[in-house]
């Protein structure tokens, strides 16, 4: 009997096979890679904002306080945004004439409020309370990062709920001190294991088996 | 084909000449099909209704009809994923209607025919020949056509992946201890065994079918050499040697043990589903088993009414005979009476157990707004079957095709009785609300039939409907005169790969493996198309490894499902459901049988891949004159010049001395 297949058929057929399975698992392996990165989540990327504010120069270089803008931070569910009033406080005195800074002085002009790019982004079923987080320890660049070095602002996190949870079972890793929840270079000290756990009882906070409940955030 | 001194031999013309009995394996002609039935007509029936496809004018017809159907469904579906599963008109309280009703009844229909394959084969069942092919097409399609609906039923389908377990940004787990996870875990389960016992059984089946076309081709009977290649790549190039039929029969049992329990996981799955709700008609110990019942019931009323379509469409009366279906009506009759049984048990502990609301269920299914489906089961299933208390009517394909018909859509009528009865009224008054059957879940259910019918109908086309293997151990092999003088030696070029020899009978071929052998002959290989038990002690092959590696898979896939569901549950995301124990054990065992079900069928596919060294589409052996006989009705024995001391000439003088000798010997090429 003649042979069906060429000698070579072999190696083009398991080739093939290989190249479907290589490509099937290759194929999984890119979308959960990619389902994760900057390109998907918008993460690290500063978005197209009505004036290029820089928080370097402001809150880094001037050292103006986070609080002096976002005002609702310590009090409310979300740290909320200024209104043009509160730029031109400063800016009704310098830089009067700045091009840059036109669409302030028309926001203030028209009385409409500027329409800046939203960078942190949270699902409307998920319950987050800026408030509680601030009075229990979590410091603003524990999910911000460094804003103050920040030149045009962009987010860091893409708050997955893996994120979230991360700090839910382990808060002693992040917890800080009154007095340093403010600081946007805090790095956790050497022997943070132990002051955390401290600061746990200082807190008052609530077990991980609790704080991981659903209910603690969808509600 | 035949180029060394054998006379090919016309189709069906061998029936009625002397038998050959002590010299082929086996018995005789078995009772079951037609007397005197040759391995060469068996195969020619078979490759006659794939290659020249009778009745193509009805097949398109209902191809075109099924493929209508799957249309419609491709646009319902559209509709479904843009407005919701309201849609359907399922709504409070009655959640589960016909979408789970459709997939339960697939489920069932699909482990009835496994499970009837599958038993078949581990009790030794020889009448399986016929039904046995179209069960396993069966179990893998109503299947296919029943998995559909845990996707579509979902509020948002496109997140279906999200009830596995994969890492992922949301650091959770499926819940471990819900019947809804046992579901994805068992369905995928009972997919991959059930693919793999339906395609490791059929690969003799397509290397007969690859060498019968390449014969027409080179006898210039029609067909494209086309045909035969692709048949020859889904063959993934089996050439009957001993080593594969040795591993090939211990992977094929394995894999229909598999598919036992991985039915059984599965139905208990689904029951469980029921019986762990404390809903009145559900909340009972009886469920599992009662599940099992209907699912086999459907199974195989759906199996014997497309054996008496296929065997009357392809006139295949020979190999499928009156007597394969008196024995599939007994065993409606026998499901017939089981279902009956489980049906009064229920009824009966409703009625003893004082409990108003199970007894209010059991009262509403017989009196209640859906009592034509009571009605439904009593007429269609439990009652018809007991015609086939009398001989006569268990012979009539007619009767047999329009009762397995009644019984399918009986037990359909039995699912919806059980899910709508009970949801629509439960304990509260306030609560119940009327509940119709709606238009879209109708056409829903006839597009998964339409799908179920194309994929059926195209497997009926291009595959092997029924086993010629199987079939094989029931025929007996045409008789060749013995030949007078010595053996014709057909040269060939060199390299050598060996000198092969063709024997008329399995017991030729095993007395020349033991002769040879006895001369100090060793790199010895032989080539049949059915496995010779006698080979492997003649050759000394060493046992096959299979049950070791079905051990390790299966074992694996256990200790991987129920050690993640323990860590997952226990150490990595605690949460209180209920108050359950975070260490849930027992549900954690029904994810972990039909997984381990899945790695160990995936574990003997592969081995008998990589151990039988497949695909392999180009080999040697091919070069062996009329070679494509191995997989109809010749045996070859080949002594491979790889072996120590090999010299062709002698053994070439030992085949020919041989008592009884070889048709022919040949030199073989590399």
């Amino acid at each position: 009997m003649e042979q069906l297949f060429k000698p070579g058929a072999d190696a083009i057929f398991r080739l093939v096979l290989f190249i479907v399975i290589f490509s099937a698992a290759a194929a999984l392996a890119v979308a959960a890679a990619l389902s994760g990165s900057a390109f998907v989540t918008g993460t690290t990327i500063a978005a197209r904002q009505p004036v290029p504010f820089s928080h370097k120069h402001h809150a880094g270089e001037l050292g103006i306080d986070c609080r002096y803008c976002h005002t609702t931070v310590e009090t409310e569910a979300t740290a909320g945004l200024p209104p043009t009033y509160t730029c031109m406080t400063c800016h009704s005195q310098i830089w009067t004439g700045s091009p840059m800074l036109a669409p302030v002085r028309d926001s203030l002009a028209r009385n409409q409020p500027l329409h800046w790019t939203r960078l942190n982004r949270l699902p409307d079923y998920v319950y987050f309370d800026h408030a509680i987080h601030i009075a229990k320890g979590i410091g603003c660049s524990s999910c911000h990062g460094q804003v103050q070095e920040m030149q045009l602002t962009y987010a860091v996190q893409s708050f997955t709920m893996g994120f979230c949870l991360d700090c839910h079972r382990a808060p002693q890793n992040n917890i800080r001190p009154q007095d340093e929840i403010f600081d946007m270079a805090w790095t956790p000290p050497a022997d943070q294991a132990e002051r955390g756990r401290a600061l746990l009882a200082h807190y008052h906070i609530r077990p991980p088996a609790e704080l991981t409940d659903c209910s603690i955030c969808h509600r | 084909m035949g180029a060394a001194g054998r006379s090919p031999t016309a189709a069906g013309g061998l029936t009625g000449m002397p038998s050959d009995i002590a010299r082929r394996p086996g018995p005789v002609t078995s009772r079951y099909i037609a007397p005197g039935t040759s391995f060469e007509r068996v195969a020619q029936d078979v490759a006659a209704i794939a290659f020249g496809h009778p009745g193509w004018r009805r097949w398109w017809v209902s191809f075109a009809a099924a493929l209508a159907l799957v249309g419609m469904l491709a646009i319902l579906l559209l509709v479904l994923f843009w407005q919701g599963v309201g849609i359907w008109g399922n709504n409070i309280p009655v959640t589960w209607a016909l979408d789970i009703v459709g997939y339960d009844w697939w489920l069932g229909v699909a482990c009835g025919a496994l499970l009837t394959s599958a038993l078949l084969l581990l009790l030794g069942q020889e009448w399986r020949s016929a039904v046995n092919r179209l069960a396993e097409t069966v179990a893998l399609l109503a299947a296919c056509a029943g998995a559909i609906y845990p996707i579509i039923h979902l509020g948002r389908p496109w997140f279906f992946y999200w009830n596995l377990p994969y890492p992922n940004w949301l650091l959770l787990w499926p819940q471990f201890r819900s019947p809804l996870f046992w579901d994805a875990v068992d369905i995928l389960s009972f997919l991959t065994v059930a693919l793999a016992f339906w395609y490791v059984g059929m690969l003799p089946d397509l290397a007969t079918l690859r060498d019968r076309a390449a014969e027409q081709v080179r006898a210039g009977a029609g067909g494209s050499l086309l045909r035969a290649r692709l048949y020859g790549i889904a063959a993934l190039g089996w050439r009957g040697a001993a080593v594969h039929w040795q591993r090939w029969t211990r992977a094929y049992r394995i894999l229909a043990l598999l598919g036992v329990v991985v039915v059984l996981a599965l139905q208990s799955g689904a029951a469980v589903m029921f019986a762990g709700t404390v809903e009145p008609g559900w909340h009972d110990t009886m469920q599992p088993v009662t599940f099992l019942a209907a699912a086999l019931f459907a199974g195989v009323g759906v199996v014997a009414a497309l054996v008496v379509v296929m065997r009357a469409l392809f006139a295949l009366h020979a190999l499928i005979t009156a007597r394969h279906l008196d024995i599939l009506a007994r065993l409606l009759l026998a499901l017939g009476l089981f279902n009956l049984y489980c049906g009064i048990v229920e009824f009966f502990m409703a009625g003893i157990a004082g409990d108003h609301y199970e007894r209010a269920a059991m009262q509403r299914r017989v009196s209640g707004p859906h009592a034509w489906a009571f009605w439904v089961v009593i007429l269609c299933a439990l009652l018809p079957v007991h015609l086939f208390w009398i001989r006569r009517l268990r012979r009539a394909p007619a009767l047999l095709c329009v009762i397995g018909l009644l019984v399918a859509i009986g037990m359909w009528a039995d699912h919806f009785m059980v899910i709508v009865d009970t949801l629509q009224h439960d304990f509260l008054p306030s609560s119940d609300r009327p509940y119709a059957v709606d238009a879209w879940a109708a056409a829903t259910f006839a597009g998964s039939v339409g799908l179920f019918f194309a994929l059926l109908l195209l497997a009926l086309r291009y595959l092997p409907v029924i086993s010629i293997l199987e079939t094989r151990h029931l025929a007996r092999i045409a008789d060749v005169p013995s030949r007078r003088g010595p053996p014709p030696v057909a040269g060939g070029p060199a390299p050598l790969w060996g000198v092969a020899a063709e024997f008329r009978s399995a017991a030729a071929m095993t007395a020349a493996l033991v002769a040879l052998r006895a001369r100090g002959m060793r790199r010895l290989d032989a080539f049949m198309p059915l496995p010779v038990p006698e080979v492997a002690p003649a050759m000394g092959l060493r046992r096959a490894p299979m049950a070791g590696i079905a051990v390790a898979g299966v074992a694996f896939g256990a200790v991987l499902m129920f050690g993640g569901a323990t860590y997952a549950t226990v150490f990595d995301y605690v949460f209180d459901i209920g108050g359950r124990p975070r260490f849930s054990w027992p549900s954690f065992v029904i994810p972990a049988t039909a997984f381990a079900t899945l790695t160990g069928a995936v574990a003997i596919a592969l081995a008998l891949l990589v151990l039988n060294r497949l695909p392999r589409l180009n080999h040697p052996a091919f070069n062996i004159p009329g070679f494509g006989s191995a997989t109809q009705d010749r045996f070859f024995v080949v002594v491979e010049a790889r072996a120590e001391g090999f010299d062709a000439a002698a053994a070439e003088q030992a085949l020919a001395a041989l008592a009884d000798p070889p048709l022919s010997i040949a030199r073989v090429p590399r």
